[in-house]
């Protein structure tokens, strides 16, 4: 599992100048519980990248375990399909990663009212990604938090699966305890919606039943409002599990914390109306509660829905985002806090450390 | 995995003679940088590169107490990570320069996290004896240092895994009644490896391997023959570097005593004396650049209350039309 990630190189502390002058800001791009992310230019190479600010809380448990993990797993892949890690430097009591920066997200690709995605292209975007999940899956990191804002776009129009905080390594057929507090809530499989400890890196290829979905049906699948209202959704739109659809869900830490009426399935055809025959099936092939039935993101590129009319579309065939097409989407989220990037500024300025 | 890995590449050395060159150049490095500044009883004090090695050799036996001990259970991996950050941080680094023992639990600290035990920094220094809140601070401020000396190469390879594949394979292709009975033995080995060099030395399956033929022997169990021809293939130019390999771990375990009290007392006496204030968390130097760095963050949100209600204080004036009053 090398990668060229291995040869970056290394700054160490210095006490007069930081690794953060090789950059010039240009604005705050994003923001979460780590801390915020910045668009800036390389000085010397003119490249625009992305810095992602993590904050150390140090009152709380020093370096947060998402950035070890972000660091970790980045260290360890090189895919197309996955966002590299150019660099990483610490910075004050802070730490900082460097990726290429990436102009949208399949979230905003699937928001602009003025993109009009063809089919082809909404396959080829499942193709990235699909070919992204099984490279990480055969490298052994599942990476817990796939959904369409971490879907990242970038100027070449190529998809790149980024936000490695939750990823981590799995070993195969190894029974070992992992946290259920993983995912996005709508994109979340059933098996962590009742608690379970012991799920596999099938959770991920749940979520990617839940992006093909959203992707064609132009809508989520599963906009669950709290963790419960989660939970009731999949139930009343899969029917209720049953020991020969689910085996063993009964046992699952949380099942018996919660029960719903007894359903039965919602039609497919109901559950997505916008969505033709070929990609309902192939939807469904995923959006299953037995974990171990749903396909692997090694047999999903083998399926017919990438050989079957419109074919995914090639490369360079894929849409270019506008250059800073989130902030064209989502609204200047970041504006009112202009502020905090010019005290950035000066704070990089007088930097000690 | 392992041959591609950051370990193989950046943390596996030729021979103990290399490691020892590394270590007499991290403890000169030190001495021609602070020796000059200190003042003259405290330049005796100066420890050697001996006596670097005998004072981690101490800590190295504390740190195994902590990981033993510790509640709840530690995983083998963490330990075995542990250890390897701990004799990666003192091949570059000297013991007058970070305190071994504030590097020891800033290692655990950070093995359980890389290696996914989770505990809080509260569940952690409970396993502590003395000043907890002090112990926690020490460990969060010396993260991201640590990491830093470790190259960010935070992915340790033990020979666990190894293991638990030889005995797979030894169930399959030997002639080995009962290999289970190989584990006790297994882990006498293992155990006693991590207060070794082996880890910068050997691969994880060289280590794994030595450990099971070692077992075996103790056992009075054979393994020649799945060595020599299941897994050579009979090719004895392979056989003769694995025998010397082999050989050459388990009797790095012999000596296996920690360094007497009274050695340690001394050499700590003197440590104390002539350590880098710098780093010292007891140190008035020390103590102000943490709280620098604390106040840079609490400055920040000062100035940026007093921009804000500024910038109100003008709108305020723009609207009632008069001028503020210079206060």
């Amino acid at each position: 599992m090398y990668s060229h990630n291995d040869d970056i190189r290394i700054h160490k502390l210095s006490k007069k100048r930081t690794k953060m002058d090789d950059y010039m800001m240009i604005k705050r791009i994003g923001e979460g519980a780590h801390g915020y992310v910045l668009h800036a230019k390389c000085n010397q190479t003119g490249k625009e990248v992305a810095l992602k600010k993590v904050l150390v809380k140090r009152k709380e448990k020093g370096l947060p375990n998402e950035i070890i993990r972000e660091i970790k797993t980045l260290q360890a892949v090189d895919c197309r399909y996955v966002m590299k890690l150019l660099d990483f430097f610490s910075k004050g009591s802070g730490f900082i990663l460097v990726f290429d920066y990436m102009p949208s997200g399949l979230w905003e690709m699937l928001n602009d009212e003025k993109i009009k995605l063809s089919d082809g292209q909404l396959k080829a975007y499942m193709q990235m990604l699909l070919q992204g999940v099984c490279y990480l899956h055969e490298n052994r990191i599942m990476h817990r938090d796939l959904k369409p804002a971490n879907l990242l776009i970038g100027q070449d129009g190529i998809l790149r699966i980024g936000d490695f905080g939750q990823a981590r390594p799995f070993l195969k057929d190894a029974i070992k305890c992992y946290t259920p507090q993983v995912s996005t809530r709508w994109y979340r499989a059933p098996e962590l919606l009742y608690g379970s400890r012991k799920y596999t890196e099938a959770l991920d290829l749940w979520a990617v039943g839940c992006i093909v979905a959203e992707a064609f049906n132009k809508m989520p699948l599963f906009p669950g409002e709290t963790d419960i209202d989660q939970l009731a959704l999949v139930i009343r739109s899969l029917g209720s599990p049953t020991e020969e659809n689910w085996p063993g869900h009964t046992k699952l830490p949380d099942f018996n914390k919660i029960s719903f009426k007894q359903s039965p399935p919602l039609s497919w055809e109901k559950l997505l109306p916008f969505v033709n025959k070929d990609t309902r099936e192939f939807i469904k092939a995923f959006v299953k509660y037995d974990a171990s039935k749903r396909l692997t993101a090694k047999q999903a590129l083998k399926h017919p829905f990438f050989n079957s009319e419109p074919l995914p579309a090639s490369e360079n065939e894929m849409p270019i985002p506008p250059y800073d097409h989130r902030t064209l989407v989502n609204g200047n989220m970041y504006e009112n806090h202009d502020e905090e990037l010019f005290e950035e500024l000066s704070r990089l300025i007088d930097e000690k450390f | 995995m392992f041959p591609k890995s950051s370990q193989r590449r950046n943390w596996m050395f030729k021979d103990e003679a290399e490691l020892q060159s590394l270590r007499v150049a991290a403890n000169k490095k030190f001495v021609d940088e602070f020796k000059s500044r200190l003042d003259p009883n405290a330049q005796q004090a100066m420890l050697s590169a001996e006596e670097e090695k005998t004072l981690l050799r101490f800590y190295e036996f504390q740190m195994r107490d902590l990981c033993k001990r510790f509640v709840p259970p530690m995983p083998k991996a963490v330990i075995g990570c542990a250890f390897n950050y701990f004799k990666r941080f003192y091949l570059n680094n000297s013991v007058m320069n970070y305190h071994p023992k504030e590097i020891l639990v800033t290692c655990v600290y950070l093995a359980c996290k890389v290696e996914e035990f989770n505990v809080s920094i509260g569940q952690f220094v409970a396993n502590i004896k003395g000043d907890r809140e002090k112990a926690a601070d020490i460990i969060i401020n010396n993260e991201l240092q640590l990491m830093q000396q470790l190259n960010y190469h935070l992915t340790i390879h033990n020979p666990f895994r190894p293991v638990e594949g030889f005995l797979i394979d030894i169930k399959v292709r030997s002639n080995l009644k009962n290999p289970e009975k190989l584990r006790a033995g297994i882990d006498e080995l293992l155990d006693k490896l991590y207060l070794t060099d082996a880890c910068l030395l050997y691969s994880p399956s060289q280590i794994a391997l030595a450990s099971i033929l070692h077992s075996a022997s103790k056992n009075q169990e054979n393994l020649d023959l799945y060595v020599t021809q299941t897994l050579l293939g009979g090719d004895p130019s392979r056989l003769t570097d694995l025998i010397e390999a082999v050989r050459k771990i388990r009797s790095s375990c012999k000596i296996n005593e920690p360094p007497s009290r009274e050695v340690i007392k001394n050499l700590e006496k003197r440590l104390e004396v002539c350590r880098n204030e710098e780093n010292n968390p007891d140190s008035q130097v020390y103590k102000e650049r943490m709280a620098e760095l604390v106040e840079d963050d609490e400055e920040r949100a000062a100035r940026r209350y007093a921009k804000v209600s500024r910038k109100q204080a003008q709108t305020e004036a723009q609207l009632l039309g008069v001028a503020p009053l210079d206060t």
